[in-house]
């Protein structure tokens, strides 16, 4: 059991071999671009020890009125402390636990303010009162990766940062009794305060919105609660602001509201968390539910429900037609780069089994994604070959058509050569011998005559045309070897014929292969530039084997062009493929096997 | 001259007998397949034998096979392929490197009855006849950049031509409406580019020949 993800590139990775030892490959390591400083446990067992000392030290604090929004600020900041520690040991490669944490022992300054009537005497410790606010507005627009996407965001988590500090900084110093010419500056970027802080606030808002509607459905339906808690408290942090620079009387309802949604944050933040485990738990249902599954679609359907992934598609491989397949045995497009789409290859025993192309957040989950592909491995590979019968009966049904199509179109062409050449000349003939007999005069009878046998000529090599159109007369006398031999002397390229003992072969295949020797000979001739090549026919047990190859400039491309797609259809028609080797720098082989048994 | 026939179909079979009689040929033998005229030709010995291709049983190339056999089992008698198609591969193996007693042309070259006697009569004495269209096609096949040929004027690649479909100076001559001096003059200037030197024998007809159809 194998899963190998591939961002969004499509041909380039998934054409590589793996060998066993990319079996279950999910890779865990840490990369090199995530700078890990602190190893998570002595981290936890750090940030708990300061925490617990912190807060002993509150508790401890004779004074204070302990109301209700103390008690409540408590509960922000041991929720927010207690989910980060949580978050970052159970991902320690996320930084949402981290910034959470810091949030939560951030928010212990703000503590001293709530019931205190006199600020307290340190102005340096109230320039850190606001913190919370910028990491807060950090975490905000930092989730759900941990990372800060884009220069917008990055700009903002800064200014955010240096107005935490600035302005409870500015505000404290106003009171303080500074010397002149100090004095003047702090009320002055205090009296600015909750303009700045609205712009601040609009600008979180207006980005977290716009980031969470360019996510996907399945990313969507991950960060919503989180995302919409956070919104509120941004919203009710700078209502606060604004009533307490208006003097408005409401400013109570927006703290309680504020901190209500501040609790909210880690509270969603750890329903996720946990939701992801009932997921993984799911896995096993999956299981259940695929050995009673009846629809065609099941598979795919219950994979995209337990992956919470409504988008999600499977795609079959098919060795024989080196594509993937849905169900129904239709091509399944691989998603270009940078579509925000992601594949994951489903190997099983070093074979590639299937893929399963979903959205990018999934990637958040690995492990939920390698646990479902291990239980459906099974079922994969079921409806794998399913799936393949299905796209051999579609190439079937095509090829067949179009046989049909092309026969139908070569008995009219026959005819048409028929009518337009061998029928007119013998009928001039008829004329001609008829206006011979008809004559007195001998000189003119003879002309006549020589007339009438120049037609037949002329008939006989029309024949001989249309004859080897039909079949090449080469064939029948000489089967395939001789034919090719043939097909090889009259080549302008110098040609060397490697045949083994082939025949005897079905006339169709004999035939098949003949046209495209030819018409990779002639694709030689045209367009290749060779100095030499070379033609090889071999059977292998029931298969046979046609190589045409060349030293030329090779480049050619089976998707331009009719000729390449009418012989990889003559192939296929006779239930083989075609496969092209062409170099960019040089060199082409064209390699046929059909069967012959 | 004494020719043997052999053509399966009895059409074109009994029209040969006919158009041979009358150009004062004696027809020694008129079979349908490939199997009795080998025997035949052991015990009665013809000047020249003329097969079709494609004969019985399988009418795939019995012929042709009959053809080679004649040529190494009796090199002294004058083996003449006629067919519907003619194909450079089959000129290749007929020839087996010698013009001498061999003819391979397309049935149509029945309808001029003079020069259809006149091949078979070179061939019955050691000449050769080969069809203009095989001519063509073995001489237009690929070649080594440097190959004497490309030195031959238009007119020398023009005799040399009728020399390899087996003519004599005189019918190129007649041909080319030139007199036979000026071809005799060719050929020299042929043998002498394509570096053959007059030996005790002049087989230099026959190597220039050889070395023009690339065989």
């Amino acid at each position: 059991m194998a899963v190998i993800r591939d961002a969004g590139s499509a041909g380039a990775a998934l054409a590589e071999p793996t060998g066993p030892a990319r079996i279950g490959v999910i890779d865990r390591r840490i990369p090199p671009g995530v700078r890990m400083t602190v190893r998570p446990r002595i981290a936890t067992a750090a940030i708990t020890a300061s925490a617990v000392a912190a807060w002993l030290f509150l508790v401890a604090l004779p004074e204070g009125h302990r109301g209700p929004l103390w008690t409540l600020g408590v509960v922000v900041g041991v929720s927010f402390l207690g989910t980060g520690i949580t978050a970052w040991r159970l991902h320690p490669r996320n930084r949402v636990g981290p910034l959470m944490a810091a949030v939560g022992i951030a928010w212990l300054p703000q503590q001293f303010l709530i019931g205190t009537a006199a600020p307290p005497p340190l102005v340096v410790w109230l320039g850190a009162c606001g913190l919370w606010a910028g990491l807060a507005c950090h975490l905000f627009l930092a989730y759900p990766t941990g990372r800060l996407d884009g220069l917008p965001s990055r700009i903002l988590v800064g200014a955010a940062y240096a107005e935490s500090v600035v302005l409870p900084g500015a505000a404290a110093a106003a009171r303080a009794d500074l010397p002149e010419p100090l004095r003047s500056l702090p009320p002055l970027v205090d009296g600015i305060r909750w303009q700045t802080v609205v712009v601040t606030g609009a600008a979180v808002v207006g980005l977290s919105v716009l980031r969470w509607r360019e996510g996907s459905v399945a990313q969507r339906h991950a960060v919503t609660p989180v995302v919409a808690a956070s919104l509120v408290a941004t919203v009710a942090f700078v209502a606060d602001h604004v009533a307490a620079g208006w003097g408005w009387g409401m400013q109570p309802l927006f703290v309680y509201t504020m901190f209500g949604a501040f609790i909210t944050v880690p509270l969603a933040y750890l329903g996720s968390l946990i939701r992801r485990r009932i997921d993984h738990g799911r896995v096993a249902d999956l299981v259940v539910r695929l050995r009673s599954r009846k629809q065609p679609d099941g598979l795919e359907n219950a994979l995209a429900a337990v992956l919470h992934d409504p988008t999600l598609r499977v795609g079959y491989w098919t060795a024989d037609q080196d594509r993937y397949v849905d169900t129904e045995g239709g091509p399944v497009d691989l998603p270009p780069k940078e579509s925000g789409r992601v594949m994951t290859r489903v190997d099983r025993g070093g074979a590639r089994l299937a893929v399963l192309l979903h959205d990018a957040a999934l990637l958040e989950q690995p492990l939920l994604v390698e646990a479902a592909c291990a239980a459906a491995s099974l079922a994969l590979e079921n409806e794998r070959l399913t799936a393949d019968l299905k796209a051999r009966l579609r190439q079937l049904a095509a090829s067949r058509a179009r046989m049909l199509r092309w026969g139908e179109a070569e008995r009219r062409r026959i005819e048409r050569d028929l009518h337009d050449g061998v029928q007119q000349r013998l009928l001039s003939v008829a004329m001609t011998l008829g206006l011979a007999e008809a004559t007195a005069r001998p000189d003119r009878r003879d002309a006549l005559i020589g007339e009438a046998k120049a037609s037949v000529l002329a008939a006989l090599d029309d024949l001989r045309a249309v004859s080897h159109g039909i079949h090449p007369p080469v064939l029948t006398e000489r089967g395939l070897p001789g034919a090719v031999k043939e097909l090889a002397a009259v080549a302008p390229v110098p040609v060397e014929c490697v045949i083994d003992a082939v025949e005897p072969l079905p006339p169709a295949v004999e035939s098949a292969a003949y046209y495209i020797v030819n018409e990779a000979l002639a694709n030689v001739t045209k367009h290749a530039r060779a100095n030499r090549a070379w033609v090889r026919l071999a059977r292998s047990e029931d298969r046979l084997e046609v190589e045409i190859g060349d030293d030329g400039r090779g480049g050619a491309d089976p998707a331009r062009g009719s000729g390449l797609r009418g012989l990889a259809h003559r192939a296929e028609a006779n239930g083989g493929r075609l496969r092209l080797d062409s170099r960019k720098d040089g060199g082409t082989v064209l390699r046929v096997t059909m069967p012959c048994a | 001259m004494r020719v043997a026939i052999c053509e399966d179909s009895a059409l074109f079979r009994e029209g040969m007998v006919r158009l041979l009689t009358e150009a004062g040929f004696q027809v020694a033998a008129a079979v349908d397949d490939a199997e009795t005229l080998l025997a035949l030709v052991g015990e009665d010995r013809p000047d020249v034998a003329v097969l079709d291709i494609r004969l019985p049983p399988t009418h795939t190339d019995e012929g042709l096979r009959a053809a080679r056999t004649l040529r190494r089992r009796h090199p002294e008698i004058g083996v003449l392929v006629l067919s519907q198609y003619v194909r450079v591969s089959y000129a290749v193996e007929l020839l087996g490197g010698g013009v001498e007693g061999v003819g391979y042309l397309l049935k149509d070259r029945v309808s001029d009855l003079a020069e259809f006697a006149a091949a078979i009569r070179r061939v019955g004495s050691g000449g050769s006849a080969l069809d203009p269209v095989v001519v063509e096609q073995l001489v237009s096949r690929h070649r080594q950049p440097d190959d004497p040929l490309i030195q031959l004027t238009g007119r020398e690649r023009d005799v040399l031509h009728l020399m390899a479909e087996g003519r004599t100076n005189l019918a190129i001559a007649e041909r080319l409406a030139i007199a036979e001096r000026t071809v005799e003059k060719h050929c020299t200037n042929i043998f002498g580019k394509l570096g053959l030197e007059a030996g005790p024998h002049d087989h230099r007809r026959v190597l220039a020949v050889l070395r023009y159809l690339n065989a």
